[in-house]
């Protein structure tokens, strides 16, 4: 079996704070069995049908309630799943996995090699629109070898086919070909907790928008002894005011995605709670159109340049000399984040710092500026889009513009709200510069369905097919050396041409109560309670 | 006394006395307009005088004028410019330099909130305004004409009005889409206007329909006075009243309608100084920084509660009967 | 008389229907619609197309709504796109939440206007009766969030979790989901700072009514003629005051839903409950369609019924109103 051993070692480590004097014992107390989890979101759940909804809140319920082929630790080593045990051929094209016999559906039935090639046969469907779909361009086609055997066929090699399968979106989660085919989409996605059967430890009771989300211990779960807990119950409280309120009062245990901005109070409120995060894998950028349609159709092929920022001057002048990063993270997170400038986030497999790409240097920047024929003649004034999801987008944009007005550039901010920002900048919409944080990424291989030439999600709608060349032979290069390579051309390459513009890293917070234990951070990747025991 | 309504607690209505009777009854229309426009004046300076009696009118009227004041001065009164950040001097508490300290993106709030009167003054007091120029004329004709036109016009009254004020509002608010900036607010100002216009419209023409029978009215439309005339000069000014204490009232609501729209991020959008957003943006920061949330929500209450103050005077003042 | 009653109960279908009608077109005047939320990272304009397509979001607006009205006549009132879910079945399981946050706002209002205006009458033009007054104009200038916020923070976290700060404990018996806790306490716990929140705002109007009605019943014969007698006041005034001054009271409450309603979405959102105020809002920032009609339709229902109510109680109190 060849091993990967991707770099991700420092990077999804747990911080655990504590305030009081006296030192935890080590762990070794037993995790006690029993008791329900209150979990928070910070935003609703969309719909539970697990391949055709977007958003993290039902990642993260799939990950609790289905299992898949392999999963990853925070190390980034893959451990048995619902396989036991795999094999890679030498050409890397063939994926052979054993099946642990004892590994059955929520309704008893068994998971089995069919099952496993159903799932991919379904999510390979073009009429499925299954979510995952864009990341199996590299299969060829899956085949049953035995009841308990199963054979993943590549087109061509693929260096993160197990990342694929363990841990892009909430991984290849194995669904049951019978209770697929006797529900439709409709009754999945609404939650109807027949429809959802996975393999997972805990399974769906109900849910409820708007109100809650149940899910009780599996008791047939292939692993023995866990889940330790009965229940865990997840509700959304947006207000950030509400979640303090809620978590200092003791009323919820855990909140699954907790704001930046209100980490200090939180932890004044609550000088014993586990606050963690690590390094960031989610970017923060300032996303500049390159090309509108020519033809004012909306996703035309025929491209025209953008008024403003088709020039590279103007694009260098403002995205990369004219914004201090380093001002920026500590205004918008208080230091908490790192200044950034590759298209890989620090956190993230072959990461490289580029920052020395593009340093703050506003005289530069106002020459480059003069050079494209702007100055206190002809005053640059372009408009900076963000949204209203996340607090902290709003004050990058207000920090954005007063650095703007340093080099002489206006910058009009426009806040829209989630939707409306999605809308405009997915569907080719007229927008110059925008704020937002974008997927949050285990493997930059993960965003080529955002910045490829033809990708949908190519929000700056660039033309420039050499990008899609480093994204075609990252994925393809099995030797990690010649990997982290390919890598750093392509971050080089990325920060000099400016598609695609990152500020800083994105800090991601999980917050639980001091009695609740074991709950292993991995980021938004992995968010599981399959170990979480309460002490109380 | 015949006429005696207000015990049901619906709008006050002023209605002149029995004396008009005399009135009218067989004087040429000047003579009958002038006698009565006499007459009319004696219970407004009544009136009048009784609101400067009034300690609560008046503690009301001190708080507006002074709101104005400082939203028509706030250029000259504010220490610094409300949208300058200063990253060195985030979250300060209140001092010196700062008296309500400064947010996270080291603004100054005490300027802030001088300049947030803006908003919230233009828009309680335009958003009225637009919403009396254009329901009074509607009630005045859908009353005084009836038939159709009253049907029409009440229909859409109806429409309007058989949405939770808060719904149509946002509704209209995302269809806007906010913005910051004078647009932004004009916006707001719009869409709150649209909501209140059939208040206007069925207080008018509840005035309209129990004036309209009398027989003063008759005589004058058999004296061959025209229309517009009838309504401008005899109607509209028995309206009046009950008009002027809606107007000062609604200017109340206004302002919170427009300070829960900012709550619920659908009003006029940062950087413009907002007081309903300011209110929301920073409530979260309030153990460590409590002025910087509070501050604006109590500038609310003191405006809003300065309108209700003084329309609960006025309203004392010109209909007396209602103590 | 009669056929007034007649005429208006007409009317309501027309109005409802040109409340839902209004409410289909604005929704889809918004830039932006489900489709690009529900296809979210896999975007794209085959798929778009045929997801619209398949939705029927390509037809006429007229032709759309028509589809959602003939579905409506056979009791389905459409499932929403983006969750899946049926959008009767929801708002069913979000009313009672918002009925009882009405309901019990106008009790808290009540129960500071009634003190209020009794003072107020029987303390006339006195210290009293201005404090009295005074508090409840205090109460209605405060917007309704800020009051919500105040209350988080003095009995959530200040008080140290006295009150819940969020969520819903349902009455026991009325919880429609599978896993719930019907609790008495619990629910009383949960609904009682929103309603205090909600129901501050709208004291003020009814302590004035009130106090003015019972003035009036002060005044009158009848009171001074039981004074006269020797029975003490207290009981007087409140007997007849207090039933003279109802029915216009239930009146002004009742045009005073429409506040509450609106008010509701404010509160249920900063205190998170699973009531129609959130359904509403929630559904129309984030698009959903047949969700918003679902919300519209309730709301109008709710609205225009009660409307006439009040309107017919008007018309009984002044039969010299004729509506032309």
């Amino acid at each position: 079996m060849r091993s990967i051993r991707p770099v991700l070692g420092l990077l999804l480590g747990t911080i655990v704070l504590l305030g009081g004097t006296a030192a935890r014992p080590a762990d070794a107390q037993a995790p006690k069995r029993g008791g329900t989890l209150r979990v928070a979101y910070g935003n609703e759940i969309l719909g539970m049908d697990f391949y055709t909804t977007p958003g993290y809140e039902m990642v993260w319920v799939a990950t609790n309630v289905g299992c898949g082929l392999v999963s990853i630790t925070p190390d980034g080593k893959f451990f048995p799943d619902a396989a036991e045990s795999w094999q890679i051929s030498s050409d890397g094209l063939l994926y052979t996995f054993k099946l642990r016999k004892n590994v059955l559906f929520h309704d008893g039935s068994k998971v089995d090699a069919a099952a496993v090639k159903f799932t991919f046969d379904y999510v390979l469907d073009p009429a499925n629109r299954a979510n995952m779909r864009q990341f199996l361009g590299a299969v060829h086609s899956v085949e049953v070898v035995d009841p308990h055997t199963v054979q993943i066929r590549l087109k061509q090699p693929y260096a993160f086919m197990m990342h694929v399968l363990a841990v892009y979106r909430m991984g290849m989660i194995i669904i049951s070909p019978v209770v697929t085919q006797k529900y439709t989409p409709e009754e999945r996605r609404a939650g109807k907790p027949e429809a959802l059967v996975g393999c997972g430890p805990f399974k769906l009771v109900e849910w409820v928008k708007g109100n809650h989300l149940v899910m009780d211990r599996f008791d047939k779960y292939f692993e023995q002894g866990v889940p330790y807990l009965d229940r865990v119950v997840i509700r959304t409280i947006k207000d950030p005011v509400t979640q303090l309120a809620a978590f200092k009062a003791g009323e919820i245990d855990f909140i699954a995605d907790f704001s930046a901005d209100h980490v200090d109070s939180l932890r004044a409120q609550n000088p014993r709670v586990q606050i963690m995060t690590g390094k960031e894998t989610t970017p923060m950028v300032a996303m500049m159109k390159v090309t509108v349609p020519a033809d004012g159709k909306p996703m035309s092929k025929d491209r025209a340049p953008h008024a403003i920022f088709n020039d590279i001057r103007v694009r260098k002048a403002v995205g990369c000399y004219g914004i201090d990063r380093k001002e920026i993270v500590k205004i918008a997170y208080k230091g908490q984040a790192t200044p950034w400038v590759g298209i890989i986030p620090p956190g993230t497999m072959d990461t490289v710092d580029v920052n020395h790409l593009c340093p703050y240097d506003p005289a530069r920047a106002k020459a480059l500026l003069a050079a494209a024929g702007y100055g206190p003649q002809k005053p640059l004034v372009f408009e900076l889009m963000t949204n209203t999801e996340k607090s902290v987008f709003n004050v990058i944009a207000t920090v954005i513009k007063e650095q703007m007005a340093r080099i002489g550039v206006t910058a009009n901010i426009r806040l829209v709200d989630k939707p409306s920002w999605m809308t405009t900048a997915t569907q080719d919409g007229a927008f110059d510069m925008y704020i937002e944080d974008l997927a949050s990424l285990l493997t930059v291989d993960q965003n080529s369905y955002l910045s490829a030439s033809a990708a949908a999600w190519n929000h700056s709608r660039h033309v420039d097919t050499k990008v899609d060349d480093y994204y075609a032979r990252y994925a393809r290069e099995m030797d990690p050396v010649k990997r982290k390579a390919i890598a750093r051309e392509l971050q080089e390459y990325s920060a000099d041409k400016l598609y695609w513009n990152t500020i800083s890293g994105s800090p991601f917070y999980q917050v639980a109560q001091p009695w609740m234990k074991d709950y292993v951070y991995q980021a938004e990747f992995k968010v599981q309670y399959r170990k979480v025991w309460l002490d109380k | 006394m015949a006429d005696d309504r207000e015990a049901r607690g619906a709008q006050p209505r002023i209605i002149s006395g029995g004396s008009l009777q005399e009135a009218e009854l067989g004087a040429a229309p000047d003579v009958a307009w002038r006698a009565k426009a006499e007459r009319a004046e004696s219970p407004f300076a009544q009136g009048v005088r009784r609101l400067r009696r009034s300690t609560t009118a008046l503690i009301g009227a001190a708080i507006v004028a002074v709101l104005l004041a400082v939203a028509l001065f706030a250029d000259v009164i504010a220490p610094r410019s409300p949208i300058a950040s200063d990253q060195t001097h985030t979250f300060e508490r209140p001092s010196r330099d700062y008296p309500l300290g400064t947010d996270q993106l080291g603004r100054d709030m005490l300027s802030r909130i001088i300049h947030g009167s803006r908003i919230s003054l233009a828009v309680g007091v335009s958003s009225v305004l637009l919403a009396l120029f254009l329901g009074v004329p509607l009630g005045m004709i859908s009353g005084y004409y009836g038939g159709r036109a009253d049907s029409l016009i009440m229909r859409a009254m109806d429409l309007i009005l058989a949405f939770p004020i808060y719904l149509l509002a946002i509704i209209l608010m995302v269809i806007f889409a906010p913005t910051a900036g004078l647009i932004g607010t004009m916006k707001v100002t719009g869409a709150i206007a649209i909501v209140r216009i059939p208040i206007y419209a069925r207080l008018v023409r509840g005035s309209v329909l129990s004036i309209k029978e009398k027989e003063y009215i008759e005589a004058c439309r058999a004296l061959g006075v025209r229309d517009p005339w009838i309504l401008l000069r005899h109607v509209l000014p028995n309206c009046l009243a009950p008009i002027i204490v809606t107007t000062t009232l609604g200017i109340a609501t206004s302002i919170i309608v427009e300070a829960t729209l900012s709550f619920l991020g659908l009003g006029t959008q940062p950087p413009t100084p907002s007081w309903g957003w300011d209110l929301k943006a920073n409530v979260a920061f309030i153990q460590s920084n409590p002025w910087i949330s509070l501050f604006p929500g109590i500038a609310i209450f003191v405006t809003v509660l300065g309108f209700n103050l003084f329309g609960d005077g006025l309203r004392d003042a010109l209909d007396p009967r209602l103590k | 008389m009669r056929t007034y009653i007649l005429r208006r109960l007409l009317q309501i279908v027309p109005t409802i229907l040109m409340i839902t009608l209004v409410v289909f077109v604005m929704m889809r005047s918004i830039p932006g619609d489900p489709v690009v939320a529900l296809l979210g990272d896999a975007y794209n304009e085959e798929d778009a197309i045929k997801v619209r397509a398949e939705y029927g979001l390509d037809k006429p607006v007229l032709v759309q709504y028509g589809i959602w009205l003939g579905k409506l006549v056979q009791g389905d009132w459409g499932t929403s796109i983006l969750s899946g879910r049926p959008v009767l079945k929801d708002v069913m399981i979000r009313l009672p939440v918002t009925l009882e946050l009405i309901v019990l706002s106008m009790a808290v209002a009540l129960a500071i206007a009634i003190p209020a205006a009794i003072i107020g009458a029987l303390r006339q033009n006195t210290w009293a009766d201005y404090s009295a007054t005074s508090v409840a104009m205090i109460g209605v200038s405060i917007p309704e969030f800020f009051a919500g916020v105040l209350l988080l923070l003095i009995f959530s976290v200040g008080l140290r979790g006295t009150l819940p700060s969020s969520g819903w404990v349902y009455l026991p018996g009325t919880c429609p989901m599978i896993v719930c806790t019907g609790s008495l306490w619990g629910n009383m716990m949960h609904v009682l700072m929103p309603a205090v929140a909600l129901g501050i705002g709208r004291a003020a109007l009814l302590t004035r009514l009130l106090r003015a009605s019972m003035l009036e019943v002060i005044r009158t014969e009848y009171v001074t003629t039981a004074r006269a007698k020797g029975l003490s006041e207290r009981p007087v005034v409140l007997k007849h005051a207090l039933k003279n001054a109802l029915i216009p009271t239930i009146t002004v409450m009742g045009l005073q839903v429409g506040f509450l309603i609106g008010g509701a979405i404010v509160v249920e959102t900063l205190f998170a409950m699973p009531g129609l105020g959130t359904f509403g809002i929630d559904a129309i920032i984030a698009r959903d369609y047949q969700q918003v009609q679902g919300f519209a339709l309730i709301t109008a229902v709710a609205f225009v019924v009660i409307n006439l109510l009040v309107d017919l109680t008007y018309t009984f109190l002044d039969p010299r109103i004729r509506y032309a």
